[in-house]
């Protein structure tokens, strides 16, 4: 296996130095094949903007939801969108390289609310747009979201809030209220409080077929996202999340430590949510849940149109706010906004799209992520059949204490390096929560600079 | 028009040479004039010259000295299991002749998936709750629980974890060349330390080992810096989690240019990660193959 050799006055030389050569190109490229994607250059045709065509850059759920609009548009103006459908981790991926490079392949692009800080740099303002009307039709969660430094740099188009779902078959099974009532003294319910669902998810724990080894669990925890732990930060009346509204880190309050102990003690304490919590995210969840190894999931609310026919629980899914903590019902909202890269020549068209698409909002209620931004037009569905989830998700979005995470560029980096770590030291079961805390604070101001 | 040799020769190499110029060694020299920079993630904002302020915060850095020795470890892990059950094969398979070839295309089977798949499909066998190889276990009254082995959640096993599907995928690499490497061992040579009473044990060492040196040489060069260089296998079975336990430098280059948004502070990271893979190549090339050395 020795290099070929060449003619050449001195081969062993030669043949030395074309391995080396051969060697140090071959990890030249083994390094620019791992480093981070460059950009697509297919920058915007002008020529054909000219003439009505915009592209809207968008994830999997959000093109579902601006098809209907963008039917419509045309079928209004004549203008045509172009979707560029890229999943939730290739959304950021493609918007980070893409307004890095300068050279953008998008007219508009569905932002979820945790980047708007990071991107604000390369969209434009659209304060133009937030007319009183438009402001008074938006909850205020989201304005505060939009806003960054003072302007605001996307529209919401449609939002999402994390609610509980539970097995309505279960709940209503009169042998189960009984048995519940006589264990607990309260009738079974959704739980509205943070102690009744730590009593729900213990009571739904059990070895169902009696092979030793338990079959389900009453709820999850997941430690491989951090959102859900914020949203019980807010339950727990914290005055902001990790930061508080100057900027201060305040991870290490006892709000803070409360909702950590809370998180991870159907886990730890109650042994009522599955092991290897570590690895559980969003789509683990859903798994458990739909298999029926979980009574109840705390999930983000386009989920409740969602459950797949050939699951364990289609048809017995029911939907309520988050339990309240001390500090009462809290989310974090999962809105997604329409922003317009700087870089694009076709600035009007963008602008004409994402206000038809406010002005349509309800457009997107009966697509398969059924959500929308607007208070008219999500509460234009409540009480609607087979739209349970929308009076959940407005009473979670109208709670006082729904709120927007910190603005900070540094966001991403706080989540990946110091609270989800966090967590998955938390939910190992030996840890001491304040001391976690206190780490993390020192971490995330270390972050901050 | 007259043309020596080695003009015409220089003038073959032109094509390939601006290939390489354009779209390695200009990357390349951009990536090491970034890591002496601070660069706003946005274009057009600010572009600061920091020295090597990126270079001392790196190497101060846990998380960049952590991932480099996770990388190493890593790369350590995949190439020594796959090197010696590719030698175990190899051997196999040489012994049984023609006798093999049916079970060596099957066996190359796996090399065929892409990674992406590979991490996938071992991250639903190995993920705690559902995973089937924890159920398997559990059924076969190896373990007390599905959830006793948390393959993917457990900081201290993870690495291990998420090695397995690398070595799964390229086990076979190493098998065919080191295979290919067995069959130009003169036979005679076999057949005279046979005749002299050598045993299985002492032609493997003396015999087999020190003429396939070249072969190895090449496969653990090329296996080492494919695996240092590892990374959707990974990203798709834990993302470098839980814990950053399985976070190695691809990952976090990866993580800090494009999730934290720092080009210049990756750039330094993938010039010194650039520097040591020639070095551990270079010094891998003259103590191990000796090219240009006729033995």
């Amino acid at each position: 296996m020795k290099p070929r050799s060449v003619p050449a006055a001195r081969p062993s030389n030669r043949r030395a130095r074309t391995g080396v050569t051969a060697l140090t190109l071959s990890a030249a490229l083994a390094l620019s094949a791992c480093g981070a994607g460059g950009s697509d250059d297919v920058a915007t045709d002008d020529g054909e903007s000219a003439a009505g065509a915009i592209t809207v850059l968008v994830e999997g759920g959000g093109l579902a939801e601006l098809q209907p609009v963008a039917d419509a548009w045309k079928a209004d103006t004549g203008n045509e969108v172009t979707f560029v459908e890229l999943p939730y981790d290739g959304l950021y991926d493609r918007l980070s390289t893409e307004l890095a490079s300068g050279n953008v392949s998008f007219d508009v692009a569905a932002l979820d609310a945790i980047w708007l800080t990071a991107f604000a740099d390369g969209v434009l303002p659209l304060d133009d747009m937030f007319t009183d009307e438009v402001t008074a039709d938006l909850y205020p969660a989201l304005l505060d979201e939009a806003k960054v430094g003072g302007q605001y740099i996307g529209m919401p188009v449609w939002t999402n809030a994390e609610v509980l779902f539970y097995r309505s078959d279960l709940f209503e099974d009169p042998a189960e209220q009984e048995a519940f009532e006589t264990e607990y003294g309260y009738g079974l319910a959704a739980p509205t409080t943070w102690e009744e669902y730590r009593d729900v998810a213990v009571f739904f724990t059990r070895d169902t077929d009696g092979d030793g080894a338990i079959d389900m669990y009453g709820t999850d925890v997941k430690g491989a996202v951090e959102t859900e732990w914020l949203a019980t930060v807010l339950q727990a009346g914290a005055d902001g999340m990790v930061l508080d509204a100057d900027g201060n880190v305040i991870i290490d309050d006892a709000a803070h430590k409360a909702a950590l102990d809370f998180y991870i003690a159907p886990l730890i304490e109650d042994g009522s949510a599955p092991e290897g919590a570590a690895q559980i995210g969003w789509a683990e969840a859903q798994n458990l849940f739909y298999q029926g190894q979980t009574a109840m999931m705390r999930f983000w609310a386009h989920a409740y149109t969602q459950t797949p026919e050939d699951s364990a629980v289609f048809g017995k899914v029911g939907v309520a706010p988050m339990p309240a903590g001390p500090g009462g019902i809290g989310a974090v909202p999962g809105a997604w906004y329409l922003s317009v890269p700087t870089a694009t020549q076709n600035t009007d068209l963008a602008k004409e799209f994402i206000q038809f698409a406010f002005d349509n909002n309800e457009l997107g209620l009966n697509t398969a992520l059924g959500l929308a931004a607007t208070k008219p037009a999500l509460e234009s569905l409540v009480g609607v059949e087979g739209h349970e989830n929308l009076a959940a998700l407005i009473e979670t979005l109208e709670a006082d204490g729904t709120m927007p995470r910190p603005a900070t560029d540094k966001w991403q980096q706080i989540v990946d390096t110091v609270l989800v770590p966090m967590l998955q030291k938390a939910v190992v079961g030996d840890a001491d929560t304040q001391q976690l805390l206190d780490d993390a604070k020192a971490q995330v101001e270390a972050i901050l600079g | 028009m007259h043309l020596s040799d080695k003009r015409f020769a220089a003038l073959l190499m032109v094509p390939a040479a601006a290939f390489l110029t354009a779209f390695v060694a200009w990357p390349l020299a951009r990536l090491v004039i970034d890591s002496f920079y601070e660069i706003s993630p946005i274009k057009g904002g600010p572009r600061e010259f920091v020295g090597l302020a990126n270079y001392a915060e790196i190497f101060t850095s846990e998380s960049f000295l952590g991932a480099a020795g996770r990388t190493i470890a890593y790369t350590a892990i995949v190439v020594t299991a796959e090197f010696v059950l590719g030698l175990a094969t190899a051997l196999l398979f040489s012994a049984l002749g023609q006798r093999s070839s049916v079970l060596r295309t099957v066996f190359l089977y796996p090399l065929m998936i892409a990674p992406v798949v590979a991490g996938l499909l071992w991250r639903f066998l190995l993920i705690d709750n559902s995973g089937i190889v924890n159920h398997l276990l559990f059924r076969a009254g190896l373990l007390d629980s599905p959830n006793q082995i948390g393959w993917l959640s457990d900081p201290d096993i993870v690495l291990w974890a998420v090695a397995i599907p690398d070595i799964w995928l390229t086990t076979s690499f190493m098998t065919l060349v080191l295979f290919a490497g067995l069959q130009n061992i003169p036979g005679d040579l076999l057949e005279a330390a046979r005749l002299d009473g050598a045993k299985a044990w002492t032609m493997l060492v003396r015999i087999i080992v020190p003429l396939l040196r070249p072969v190895i040489a090449v496969a653990l060069i090329v296996r080492g810096i494919d695996a240092a260089k590892a990374f959707d296998i990974i990203l798709i079975q834990t993302g470098g989690g839980p814990q950053n336990a399985s976070q190695t430098l691809s990952l976090l280059i990866y993580q800090t240019m494009i999730r934290f948004r720092e080009p210049g502070l990756a750039s330094a990271m993938g010039t010194v990660y650039l520097l040591a893979m020639l070095a551990v190549a270079t010094v891998a090339v003259w103590y191990i193959w000796r090219p240009g050395v006729d033995r």
